[in-house]
C-alpha cells in the first residue's frame, strides 16, 4: 500500500538495520567465494577462483566427485517431485470430487498426518530400510522423501480441485467423456498452476532435504549435495570457510534460479499451503 | 422424444427433496420447470441428465427405460447457467469436444462444427477464448457445444440468469428460435415466470419438491389452482384481499365491507377464512364494483403506471394503468375491481 | 460396488500405498521398537544363543550359582551315539561296540578319566596316542557354539549331562541371548536420567521463545513491508524469504561464518580489542541466542507471507476510512490489522508448536546440542541416541521410546488441529453422483 498519510522513511531505516546481518551474510556468501582476505580483515582484497577448485579437480582420495553428488541431487529432487506430483495429483481428486467408501476415513487420516510432524518417525524408517535391505540407496531416500511430503502433497491438490467448477466436469460428462477423460482432458488443464507450484515447492524440499539423506544414506555412493557440505564442514580441522562457501553457493545456485523464475507461485503455496 | 418421470424420489442424505413426482414432456414441446430457489427443479433437471441418481422411481426417453444409463450414453444436450465452458480450449474447441470423445473424423468434424456454429451465429468466433467472449456469445457457445452431437434432449439450467436484462430479452427468442429449428425436446429450468412464460410450450410450477400446476402459460395465468401459483405468475404481481365469508359474499378482515362472489364457485360456510386475489389490470377506475382507498404508491414505468391503494382496513390493492392517468400520492381514489375476474382461494390456498 | 468408486480407490491407491508403508507401518514399529533393547550390540536382525567367557561372565552377574557357571564352562566327555559312530571310523567296528555296550551314556569330567575307563577295554587302540586320539572324539562343549534357538541350545546342554532346575534354563537362556528382546525398561530408564529432565526443560525453552521470535519478527515484517512502496517491500521480503528456501545447511553454514572464531563477529569485534572467540559455542547463553535467532528467522519467514497476505485482504477502503477518520499508524495497526491477523496467529502457533517440537535439523548443524549439552532439545536427543551417538553403541529401543513421546503429542495435537479445522466442512459431498 502506499498510503500518503504516513512518510515511509521511518520504517526503511528501521528495517534496513534490522536486515543489515542478513544482507551481510548474503553478501559476504557470494563475494567470499571468489576473493581472498587477510586474516583479521573484513575487506576482501584478491581476486581468485581457487575456492572453485573442487569443480575440476580430482576429489581426494575417500571423496566422491562433486558432479557424481550433483547427479544424485537432482535425481532425488526430480523423482521425488515426480512421484510425489503424481500421487498427489490422482488421490487429490479422488478426494475432492470422487465417490468412494471410507472417503471421510481418508480425507481425516491425510489432514491428521498433515499436521503430523514425519521426523519423529525417522528412527523406525531408518530400522525398515536397513530390515528390507534398501539403507543406504537412493531408491530409499526417494520413496521415504515422497511419503513424508505426500500428505502436504495430497491436501494441496485437492484445494486446487475444490476450486474447479463442478459444472465443467458435468459439462464434460453430458459431452460423453467418461470420468478419466473429464479429469484427464478438462479438469487437469484448470489446476495447472496448482501443479506447477506443488512441483516447484517439492523440488526444492527434495533438494534441501539433509536429515534423511544424512540417516538413510549417508556413505560415498548415494550422497547428495546436502551431506557432502556438511561432512566437507564437519571433517574440516582448520575450516576453509571460502570454499565451503562455493560449495554452498554452487549447491543453492537452482534453488535461486527456480526463485527467481517462480517467485509468485512459490508465495502463493507457502502462503497459503500451510492452511490446511 | 418424449421424457417420462414416473414416481421420481430423490433425497440427500435424510432429506427428501423430491417425492413421488410424475411428469409427461411430449416430443418437441418445451417444458419450463418453474419455481423459488430450493423447490426442486435443478435436482429434476440433473436426474434427467444422469448427473443425480433417483433413489425411486423410472425414467424414460421414448420407451427406453435410461434410469440406469449413465449421463454419457443418454444422449442429453445441457446447457449450465455458467455455461461451464472449458476456458483452455477455444471456441471451436469446446464445441468439437463432444465429437472429438467419439473420435469422429476430422472432416466431420469440421464439417458439423461449422453447421452449427451458423446455427447459432458464432461462426466468426471460433478461434477465440472463452474469456474473450461477451455472457450472450459464451450462451451460444454452450447451445452449441450441447446441440452438436444431435442430442435426444436439450437441458437447459437457467441459462438466462447470467445476462444483463437487454441481452437477456435478446437470448430468450434465440434459444426458442434455436429450438424450434431443430424440433427437439427441451427442459427449462428457471425462477423467472416471464422467461417460463414467453419461451415454452407449457410450464411445470414446482414448490416444495412437488409438480403444483402443469398447463400452458395462458391457461396457467388465466386459471391458476392455488394462490401460490396465482402468486407466482404475473408482473406486476396478483394482490390478495384476506376476508371470511359472510351472507353468501366476501367480508373484508376488519371491516363491514362485504363483496359480491363471482358466479359459479363453491364457497365454505360461513365464517371460513378465504381470500381473493386480484390482478392489477383488473383492478380499474372504469369497472362497478368500486373499493376505496388512498394512494400510497405511484410508480412511473413510461408507458404504463403503476399504483398501489391502501383500503381501509390496511390492505393493499395493486393497479396499472395507461399512462397519463395521473393520480397522485395521497389522492383519496374510488376504483373498480372487475368482478369476474377475481381469483377465490380458500383457507389451504387452493382455488374455489 | 460402483465404477466411479473403483475410479475413486484407484487413483488414490497410488498414494495410500506410499503412505502405508512409509507412514503408518513406521509408527506402528516406533511404537514396537520403544518396547525392545534393540541397539547396535543386538542388531536388529534375530539373534543367537551362545556360551563363551563373556556371556558366562554376564551370567554370574546375573546371579547364576558359581557351580553352574563352572559346569558350563568346562568341557566334559560324553559318551554318546555320535562319538561312538566317530570312534567305529577311526579305530574299527569292535571297539566300538564295546564301548557302546559298557559305557553308553556316562560322562567323564576330564579325559584322564575317560582315556582311564577305555584301557580296561579288551578292543582298546594299541597305543596310548590312539588313546587319547579316541577319548577326543568324546569330547563335548558347549563353549563357543551357536545356537539359532533356545531349544537348541538347552538340548545341548543337557546332551552333555549338564542338569538344570527350569530357573537355571530361564536364566540362562535369557542371559546369553545376543539379539534384542522385548523390555518395557527403555520408559523406566527414560524417567530415571536426570539429563532427560533438562533436556526437557530445554525443549520447553527452545519451544517457546523461537516461536515468540518468529510470530513477533513475522509480524513486525509484514505490517512494515505493507506500508512500504511496492518495490522497496518486495526487495525486504525476498531478504527475508529467503532463509526459508535456502537449503538448511547453506543457512547455517552462513552463521557459522558468522560467529567462527575467525570468522565476522570475531574481525570487526577484534577492531575494538574483543579477544577472538567462537561466538555460538563459546557460552551456553550464546548457543540459545544463536539457535533463537536461526529459527526464529526461518520461522518469521513463514509468518512474514502468511500475515502480509492477510493483510492484503483488508479491504482497502477500511484502512482509508480509518484514515480519513484521523487514526494515526500505531491506531490503524491496533485496531484495524491486528484483529485481521488473528486466525494466522493462532495458526502459526499451533503448527509452529508441533514443527518445532519435533524438528531438530538447524540444532544439529549449528551446535548440535552443545556447548555440553545446554542446548540439546528432546527430538535431537532421541536423534542422538538412536541414530548418531559418540559412544558408538546406538540404542535404538531407548531412541525409539523417546521418539514415541513425540509421536503421541504429535498425533493428539493433530487430532486436536482436526477439530479446529473444523473438519465437517471439508468433506464436501460429491455433486455427481454416477
Amino acid at each position: 500500500m502506499t498510503s500518503s498519510n504516513f512518510r515511509s522513511w521511518p520504517l526503511f531505516l528501521v528495517l534496513g538495520v534490522i536486515s543489515m546481518p542478513l544482507v551481510i551474510m548474503y553478501v559476504y556468501l557470494f563475494v567470499d567465494t571468489v576473493t581472498d582476505t587477510t586474516a583479521g580483515s573484513l575487506i576482501p582484497d584478491r581476486f581468485t577462483l581457487h575456492h572453485w577448485r573442487f569443480l575440476w579437480e580430482e576429489p581426494e582420495t575417500g571423496r566422491v566427485s562433486i558432479w557424481t553428488v550433483t547427479l544424485n541431487t537432482f535425481i532425488f529432487a526430480i523423482c521425488t517431485t515426480l512421484i510425489n506430483v503424481s500421487a498427489s495429483v490422482t488421490a487429490g481428486y479422488a478426494l475432492s470430487r470422487l465417490n468412494m467408501p471410507f472417503k471421510r476415513f481418508f480425507l481425516g487420516g491425510i489432514l491428521t498426518l498433515h499436521a503430523f510432524p514425519t521426523i519423529t518417525l525417522i528412527i523406525s524408517i531408518f530400522l525398515i530400510l536397513q530390515m528390507i535391505g534398501l539403507y543406504n540407496t537412493l531408491i530409499g531416500v526417494i520413496l521415504v522423501k515422497t511419503a513424508l511430503e505426500l500428505p502436504f502433497g495430497i491436501w494441496i491438490m485437492k484445494g486446487f480441485f475444490d476450486n474447479v467448477p463442478w459444472e465443467i466436469e458435468m459439462a464434460g460428462l453430458q459431452d460423453g467423456a467418461s470420468r478419466f477423460t473429464v479429469w484427464w482432458k478438462l479438469v487437469l488443464p484448470q489446476v495447472q498452476p496448482g501443479v506447477a507450484a506443488l512441483a516447484v515447492f517439492v523440488f526444492l524440499s527434495a533438494w534441501s532435504e539433509f536429515i534423511l539423506p544424512q540417516v538413510l544414506a549417508p556413505s560415498g555412493s548415494a550422497q547428495v549435495l546436502s551431506t557432502y557440505l556438511s561432512n566437507l564442514i564437519f571433517d574440516d580441522i582448520k575450516p576453509d570457510f571460502n570454499m565451503f562457501k562455493s560449495v554452498g553457493v554452487f549447491y543453492a545456485l537452482p534453488v535461486i534460479v527456480v526463485y527467481l523464475i517462480f517467485n509468485k507461485q512459490l508465495m502463493n503455496i507457502y502462503g497459503g499451503g500451510t492452511k490446511g | 422424444m418424449r421424457i417420462s418421470i414416473e414416481n421420481f424420489t430423490k433425497s440427500f442424505g435424510d432429506t427428501t427433496v423430491i417425492e413421488d413426482m410424475s411428469l409427461e414432456i411430449g416430443d418437441g414441446e418445451m417444458l419450463a420447470l418453474l419455481g423459488p430457489s430450493g423447490c426442486g427443479k435443478s435436482t429434476t433437471l440433473f436426474a434427467i441428465c444422469g448427473i443425480h441418481r433417483m433413489n425411486a422411481g423410472r425414467l424414460l426417453f421414448g420407451d427406453a427405460d435410461v434410469t440406469e444409463v449413465s449421463s454419457q450414453k443418454r444422449n442429453v444436450g445441457v446447457v449450465f447457467q455458467n455455461y461451464a465452458l472449458y476456458p483452455h480450449m477455444n471456441v471451436y474447441e469446446n464445441i468439437a469436444f463432444p465429437l472429438k470423445v467419439r473420435k469422429e473424423s476430422r472432416a466431420e468434424v469440421d464439417r458439423k462444427v461449422q453447421e452449427i456454429a451458423d446455427l447459432v451465429h458464432i461462426g466468426e468466433l471460433l478461434q477465440r477464448r472463452p474469456v474473450q467472449l461477451s455472457g450472450g456469445q459464451q450462451q451460444r457457445v454452450a447451445l452449441a457445444r450441447a446441440l452438436i452431437r444431435k442430442p435426444d434432449i436439450l437441458l437447459l439450467d437457467e441459462p438466462l440468469a447470467n445476462l444483463d436484462a437487454k441481452l437477456r430479452l435478446e437470448m430468450r427468442s434465440e434459444i426458442r428460435r434455436i429450438q424450434l429449428a431443430t424440433g427437439i425436446t427441451a427442459v427449462l429450468v428457471t425462477h423467472d415466470q416471464v422467461e417460463a412464460m414467453s419461451m415454452c410450450d407449457r410450464i411445470a410450477i414446482m414448490d416444495k419438491g412437488r409438480i403444483v400446476q402443469l398447463s400452458t402459460p395462458k391457461d396457467m395465468y388465466e386459471n391458476p389452482s392455488s394462490a401460490f401459483v396465482a402468486g407466482f405468475l404475473g408482473n406486476p404481481p396478483i394482490a390478495f384481499l384476506e376476508g371470511t365469508v359472510a351472507d353468501g359474499g366476501f367480508r373484508l378482515a376488519n371491516s363491514r365491507v362485504t363483496l359480491p362472489v363471482p358466479s359459479g364457485i363453491e364457497l365454505p360456510g360461513d365464517g371460513a377464512p378465504i381470500r381473493f386475489g386480484v390482478r392489477p389490470e383488473f383492478f380499474q377506475p372504469g369497472n362497478p364494483l368500486k373499493v376505496s382507498g388512498k394512494v400510497s404508491f405511484v410508480e412511473i414505468q413510461g408507458r404504463e403506471e403503476l399504483y398501489d391503494v391502501t383500503l381501509e382496513n390496511g390492505a393493499v390493492l395493486r393497479s396499472i394503468q395507461a399512462q397519463s392517468a395521473g393520480f397522485r400520492l395521497g389522492e383519496d381514489v374510488s376504483w373498480g375491481i372487475a368482478q369476474d375476474k377475481v381469483l377465490a382461494f380458500g383457507p389451504d390456498g387452493n382455488r374455489l | 460396488m460402483r465404477r466411479a468408486h473403483l475410479l475413486g480407490l484407484g487413483f488414490l491407491s497410488p498414494a495410500l500405498a506410499i503412505i502405508l508403508m512409509l507412514f503408518l507401518i513406521p509408527v506402528l514399529l516406533t511404537v514396537m521398537f520403544s518396547f525392545t533393547n534393540m541397539s547396535t550390540a543386538t542388531g536388529i536382525s534375530g539373534g543367537a544363543y551362545e556360551i563363551n567367557a563373556a556371556s558366562l561372565r554376564k551370567l554370574s552377574d546375573a546371579g547364576a550359582q558359581e557351580s553352574f557357571v563352572e559346569t558350563l564352562g568346562k568341557e566334559a566327555f560324553v559318551v554318546d551315539d555320535a562319538g561312538i559312530t566317530a570312534a567305529a571310523a577311526a579305530y574299527g567296528e569292535q571297539f566300538a561296540n564295546e564301548v557302546g555296550s559298557q559305557m553308553l551314556g556316562e560322562r567323564f569330567d576330564s579325559r584322564r578319566d575317560l582315556e582311564r575307563a577305555f584301557r580296561k577295554l579288551k578292543s582298546r587302540p594299541r597305543s596310548t596316542r590312539d588313546i587319547k586320539k579316541a577319548a577326543d572324539l568324546f569330547k563335548r562343549s558347549v563353549l563357543n557354539v551357536r545356537f539359532e534357538t533356545a531349544g537348541g541350545l538347552l538340548d545341548a546342554v543337557t546332551g552333555n549331562g549338564i542338569e538344570m532346575t527350569p530357573d537355571q534354563q530361564e536364566l540362562l537362556t535369557k542371559t546369553i541371548y545376543t539379539g534384542w528382546t522385548w523390555t518395557s525398561d527403555n520408559f523406566a530408564l527414560m524417567a530415571q536420567i536426570p539429563y532427560v529432565w533438562r533436556v526437557a526443560g530445554n525443549t520447553l525453552m527452545y519451544v517457546v521463545l523461537t516461536l515468540a521470535a518468529s510470530v513477533g519478527l513475522g509480524l513486525f515484517l509484514a505490517i512494515t513491508t505493507f506500508y512500504l512502496p511496492s518495490g522497496t517491500a518486495t526487495t525486504f521480503r525476498a531478504i527475508w524469504f529467503f532463509p526459508r528456501i535456502l537449503p538448511n545447511v547453506i543457512f547455517v553454514l552462513m552463521w557459522k561464518w558468522l560467529a567462527w572464531d575467525t570468522g565476522f563477529l570475531s574481525s570487526l569485534l577484534g577492531n575494538f580489542g574483543v579477544p577472538p572467540r567462537n561466538w555460538m559455542l563459546d557460552t551456553g547463553a550464546n548457543a540459545w541466542v544463536f539457535i533463537v535467532l536461526i529459527n526464529g528467522i526461518v520461522g518469521a519467514s513463514l509468518g512474514m507471507i502468511l500475515f502480509g497476505s492477510a493483510i492484503k485482504s483488508i479491504p482497502q477502503s477500511m484502512l482509508h476510512a480509518s484514515e480519513v477518520d484521523g487514526a494515526s499508524r500505531w491506531q490503524q495497526i491496533r485496531y484495524i490489522i491486528l484483529p485481521q491477523l488473528r486466525w494466522p496467529i493462532m495458526f502459526i502457533c499451533a503448527y509452529s508448536t508441533l514443527s518445532l517440537l519435533t524438528s531438530f535439523e538447524y540444532i544439529l548443524l549449528s551446535t548440535d546440542g552443545g556447548p555440553g549439552g545446554a542446548t540439546e532439545v528432546w527430538s535431537l536427543m532421541a536423534f542422538h541416541t538412536a541414530l548418531d551417538n559418540y559412544a558408538g553403541n546406538l540404542q535404538y529401543g531407548l531412541g525409539a521410546a523417546m521418539a514415541l513421546m513425540l509421536v503421541i503429542v504429535g498425533i493428539l495435537a493433530s487430532l486436536v488441529y482436526l477439530r479446529i479445522f473444523n473438519f465437517n466442512d471439508l468433506v464436501a459431498k460429491p455433486r455427481i453422483e454416477q
